[in-house]
């Protein structure tokens, strides 16, 4: 028996007060900042499937699982999410913090990086997609479980807080001069978007690759929150257009619809209006917000000892990837 | 840039040398050794293409330093005098780095003078360099 499903064992039957085992503990592909496992726990003749997600000993993010957990709990019953149900921060019997869901079956999750893998579903996709990001804006989060750890900045500073946050850690973690996202970040501090209209949560990864659907058009669950934080939700939109999520497709949005379609759905979801310059704005901080992740995701391969290649590809193509997406928006948004 | 390519290729060999426990074999495994195989598609294009594109990014650098010497300091032709020791991609990367130093420091100088037409020259150098390194992911077939 291995470490981990004898530490899944020993707390479950703590956690449930009876006797648990497990049984088809496999870890699943992706999930560059938490190790992600599926399982089925078997307690009295009693089967749930569920999914853990474990701090890795490197990671491409530094989250807090907590905040995950609890931005779980909030979405859940207003977006498609799998219900979170246990949280250890200290890691307990698993040696690393961790907390468990609810499994979701029949679902898929394709790559970002492959060509149409949406199909002939792409557009029912797509209006679900930004759809859910609309109402994800408009969702009241005062009182709320992620109000325990996520504080909300006023509206006018929301830019400003995202902002310092990411390019801290590319000051904190770069290894090789990147002047290109420098000057980005320069841009953005010389061109202030307009307050947000409203602050809200904000999901933080909300892309293609991070949503399952059941392969027949519809939507089951919205995954990876280990980043959502309180904003402007224009922020997740500018996240969702970046060209690195089209799937090889310029003409849609995260492979699945034209963006003016994506806007209108949002807008209409949520009641908010989308400022082209506001757009711009979180459109060049979400590729300056890439170039960061890729660059703590370089330094995590290095200090790791070079062993996680998903943390390798991060830190290398995507990292170019977004030095030509930020060459390109800068040159557009000077007139080049 | 890194990880340098050396890297890439050890961890390759060490992240499926290393054998791991039971509940990482099957699809994780599976889904790892996919990423290898990518990563080695793009290996392929750094051995081909990589040395090239950073001569070409140092010496265009090192254009743009020299030639803002006269009005931005003696300091910018001191750094656009830095050449690589060989060929090799490390003794590049070193010669960039402090090219690419040169540059960050010259473009902040450019934008605080309010120098459009050199800004606009370095912006649309950064779009060359950008391209010159890009990496080409193949459009593969979602499985």
């Amino acid at each position: 028996m291995s470490d981990l499903k004898a530490g899944l064992e020993a707390y479950l039957s703590d956690l449930w007060g009876a006797p648990t085992s497990v049984s088809n503990l496999s870890r699943i592909p992706g999930g560059a900042s938490r190790e992600t496992y599926r399982l089925d726990a078997d307690t009295g003749g009693v089967t749930r499937g569920m999914i853990l997600r474990r701090d890795p000993p490197g990671s491409l993010i530094e989250t807090d699982r907590r905040l995950e957990f609890l931005a779980y709990r909030t979405v859940h019953g207003h977006v498609p999410v799998p219900q979170a149900i246990a949280l250890e921060a200290d890691g307990g019997p698993l040696d690393r913090p961790f907390f468990l869901m609810e499994r979701i079956d029949g679902g898929t999750v394709p790559s970002p990086f492959v060509f149409d893998p949406y199909g002939e579903h792409a557009a029912a996709l797509g209006r679900q997609f930004f759809t859910t990001l609309g109402k994800l804006a408009a969702l009241p989060h005062e009182g709320t479980p992620i109000r325990q750890v996520a504080e909300a900045p006023a509206p006018e500073d929301c830019w400003r807080i995202a902002l310092d946050h990411w390019s801290g850690v590319i000051e904190a973690d770069e290894q090789h001069p990147q002047p290109i996202v420098r000057a980005a970040i320069r841009w953005l501090r010389r061109h202030p978007p307009p307050p947000a209209q409203r602050v809200s949560i904000v999901h933080g990864d909300y892309r293609t690759g991070n949503f399952m659907h059941d392969g027949a058009g519809t939507i089951l669950a919205i995954l990876d929150w280990e980043m959502a934080h309180l904003g402007d939700p224009i922020e997740d939109l500018g996240w969702a257009f970046d060209p690195l999520w089209n799937h090889f497709d310029e003409g849609k949005v995260a492979g699945l619809i034209p963006p003016a379609e994506a806007v209108a759905l949002w807008e209409a979801a949520s009641g908010l209006t989308v400022d082209a310059k506001a757009l711009a704005w979180w459109s060049l901080f979400n590729a300056v917000k890439g170039q960061a992740i890729w660059t703590s995701a370089a330094k995590e391969y290095r200090d790791g000892g070079f062993i996680d290649p998903i943390l390798a590809i991060s830190g290398w193509y995507t990292a170019r990837r977004h030095d030509v997406i930020l060459a390109k928006r800068l040159a557009q948004l000077e007139g080049i | 840039m890194t990880p340098a390519l050396p890297d890439i290729l050890r961890g390759n060999f060490m992240s499926l040398a290393i054998p791991g426990p039971p509940e990482q074999q099957g699809e994780f495994m599976t889904g790892r050794v996919g990423v290898i195989a990518l990563l080695s598609l793009l290996a392929a294009q750094e051995v081909e293409r990589g040395t090239q594109a950073r001569v070409w990014e140092n010496a265009a650098i090192a254009a743009v330093l020299a030639e803002a010497a006269d009005a931005y300091g003696v300091q910018y032709a001191e750094i656009a005098a830095i050449e690589a020791a060989d060929l090799s991609l490390e003794a590049l990367d070193r010669a960039n780095a402090a090219l690419r130093r040169g540059l960050i420091a010259l473009h902040e100088a450019v934008e605080a003078a309010g120098d459009l037409l050199r800004h606009r020259m370095i912006v649309g150098l950064y779009g060359q360099m950008a391209e010159k390194r890009n990496l080409e992911l193949p459009p593969l077939p979602a499985r």
